[in-house]
């Protein structure tokens, strides 16, 4: 019952490591390969979703601090970290699909089990 | 002091900046670009050893970047470890761009050389800052800097294989760090640092009251890092990206870039989590296993390939595993060990792949069957293969004897016999499949049919100062082992 309470009042993990789990399994296990850069997108935004969750307290505001106000700052460490994370992930995916532009141009076709279907016919 | 403060972030930086200018005065003054990235390497390497001297008397260098102290800013630290690792990953790095500048004509087009020479100091750069920094955001940012530009110098190439294995290669590295992250995530939310020497500070205390957290967090490093440096289940992307590279994108891939990998964990061991960890739930002991397997298994599936740049590849497989078992150990003999064979590998390997890519481009053969004879017609390409080969079998007078000495006799220290016999049963394995070309090379009794172009001098060159480097390495050991003791003492 406790880890049952702990879970709802932690929902919001629950929901970055469902997340997650969809990402990193579509991602090796579908062989569409723009479905591929897509879960590895998903995957990386429910990381950012966990990290930014770790900055927020129940009841935080904005941290800009105003004198003489009684209230609790949200961290914004995680915030600043994930502007970072998610450029890097940008630079990723344009990576990866024109890695997959070049593909096409060669077997049209995206699909990864196709592509060993024609390569195992040459 | 003064300049020489800001030498830990200028070897990096250094790296960066030649990133930006080498490309434009590849197109503005084409004769110089290559000079500038030589000077670039030469400095850097000048830089670390300077600090290396400075580290040795008068103890750890700390950098604040900014000037902003931690936990607030980021801070990279010198220590003779980190400094050992980026002697050997600028070294070498430095060795296969000169050996490059002769080999990339025939692989690449004209106008992507002065990008290849931006992705090759994007790749150094980044490798260098994943060894000296000690902040664990930066460390993400670092490798996946260091993944893509890794990925750029195999796509560059830009025929089937290289873009499908560097595809590949693309998403088994960000599922690396994707999970490297998590457990980034997992070790803020309890400790709310991401300096490595606040956070196992922070750690030791935390490890009584969120146990689940840093339990997590060790296991999603070992899958990050263990599939970033191909250890043994992970390893699927490595043979297809480090056979179908241009010869010095493999060369600086198995020679450098799986290493770079390997120490990173080993940071995450030591200077990371908390003593009580490694005490309390069996991390060494997953690392070896694993590491015992892929020594095995990279060296059967080695034996079964028919290509030479493929056996190269999964060699670094079963090579790997000897500097994952300097960790697996727990102990500081295994430390010297595989630490002295990541120095040993990373140059024997380089020069494997560089004397591939001196039979491709010579003969254009990559058959191994096909090599039957070459001795006769390159003697010094196939001289420095055998002495390649003689170091991945571990034979006296090569360095490879060193660092499988030291295993051995961590494992006979610590009491596991058994870990020797892995030892002893991958050196054979290995022997089985390097020996054979070597003797097929000189002692086949036709001639060599195939047509040849001579072989460039700066190319020959660069594998006589390699087999210089293997054999003094299995001879002249002192200075090395002296200094990794004197790093191991730091650890345990």
């Amino acid at each position: 019952m406790e880890i049952l309470i702990g879970i709802i009042d932690n929902y919001y993990y629950m929901v970055a490591i469902i997340l997650f789990v969809i990402g990193m399994y579509t991602m090796l296990t579908h062989s569409n390969m723009i479905k591929k850069v897509i879960a590895m997108n998903i995957m990386d935004a429910s990381v950012f979703l966990m990290f930014v969750a770790v900055g927020y307290a129940h009841g935080s505001q904005a941290p800009i601090i105003r004198e003489g106000a009684d209230v609790i700052y949200a961290n914004p460490l995680p915030g600043a970290l994930i502007l970072t994370g998610i450029v890097v992930a940008v630079s990723v995916t344009a990576y990866a699909l024109s890695l997959v532009v070049k593909i096409y141009r060669y077997y049209d076709t995206c699909d990864y089990d196709e592509i060993c279907e024609i390569r195992s016919r040459e | 002091m003064g300049f020489s403060e800001h030498f830990p972030a200028l070897i990096v930086a250094i790296f960066f900046f030649a990133a930006f200018l080498s490309p434009l005065l590849y197109r503005w003054a084409r004769h110089l670009s290559a000079a500038y990235l030589v000077v670039t390497l030469v400095a850097a390497f000048g830089m670390v050893i300077a600090l290396l001297v400075q580290v040795q008397q008068g103890g750890p260098v700390y950098y604040h970047m900014g000037g902003w102290s931690p936990p607030w800013g980021i801070e990279f630290k010198a220590d003779p470890l980190r400094l050992y690792v980026l002697l050997v990953v600028i070294g070498v790095s430095l060795w296969v761009f000169i050996y490059a500048l002769r080999d990339l004509h025939h692989e690449l087009k004209k106008a992507v050389m002065g990008w290849y020479y931006a992705l090759f100091a994007v790749l150094v750069g980044s490798m260098a800052g994943i060894a000296l920094t000690n902040d664990l955001f930066n460390l993400f940012v670092l490798m996946e800097i260091c993944a893509i530009s890794a990925c750029a110098i195999i796509s560059i190439k830009e025929d089937r294989e290289c873009l499908e294995a560097s595809f590949k290669y693309l998403i088994m590295s960000a599922m690396g760090t994707g999970c490297f992250l998590l457990g980034v995530v997992m070790l803020y939310m309890v400790t709310g640092y991401l300096n490595y020497s606040f956070m196992q500070a922070e750690l030791v205390e935390a490890f009584n009251h969120y146990p689940r957290n840093i339990f997590t967090a060790a296991a999603l490093f070992i899958v990050a890092f263990g599939t970033k440096a191909a250890l043994f289940p992970l390893h699927v992307w490595l043979p297809d990206a480090h056979a179908s590279a241009p010869s010095p994108s493999s060369a600086m891939l198995s020679g450098v870039v799986i290493k770079i990998y390997a120490f990173g964990l080993f940071l995450m061991f030591y200077e990371v989590f908390p003593p009580e960890l490694l005490k309390t739930i069996p991390l060494n002991e997953i690392v070896l296993w694993l590491a015992s397997l892929g020594a095995l298994f990279g060296s059967v599936y080695a034996m079964l390939q028919s290509d030479l740049k493929k056996m190269l590849a999964f060699s670094s497989i079963g090579q790997i595993a000897y500097i994952f078992m300097g960790i697996g150990f727990h102990h500081d003999l295994a430390m010297v060990g595989g630490f002295y064979h990541l120095m040993v590998h990373a140059v024997t390997k380089a020069m494997l792949f560089m004397a591939a890519g001196v039979i491709i481009y010579s003969t254009g053969i990559r058959k191994i069957e096909d090599l039957a004879g070459i001795g006769r017609v390159l003697p010094v390409t196939m001289i420095a293969f055998s002495i390649g080969s003689a170091s991945m079998v571990g034979l006296p007078g090569t360095g490879g004897l060193i660092s499988k000495w030291f295993l051995a006799l961590s494992a006979l220290e610590i009491g596991r016999p058994f870990f020797v016999l892995v030892i002893l049963a991958s050196s054979l394995l290995n022997a089985v499949y390097y020996m054979p070309i070597v003797i097929n090379a000189f002692m086949h009794h036709d001639e060599f049919e195939n047509d040849f172009k001579p072989v460039p001098r700066v190319m020959q060159a660069c594998m006589i100062v390699g087999m210089i480097f293997v054999v003094v390495s299995g001879f002249y050991t002192t200075p090395v082992v002296n200094l990794l003791e004197q790093a191991a003492e730091l650890f345990f």
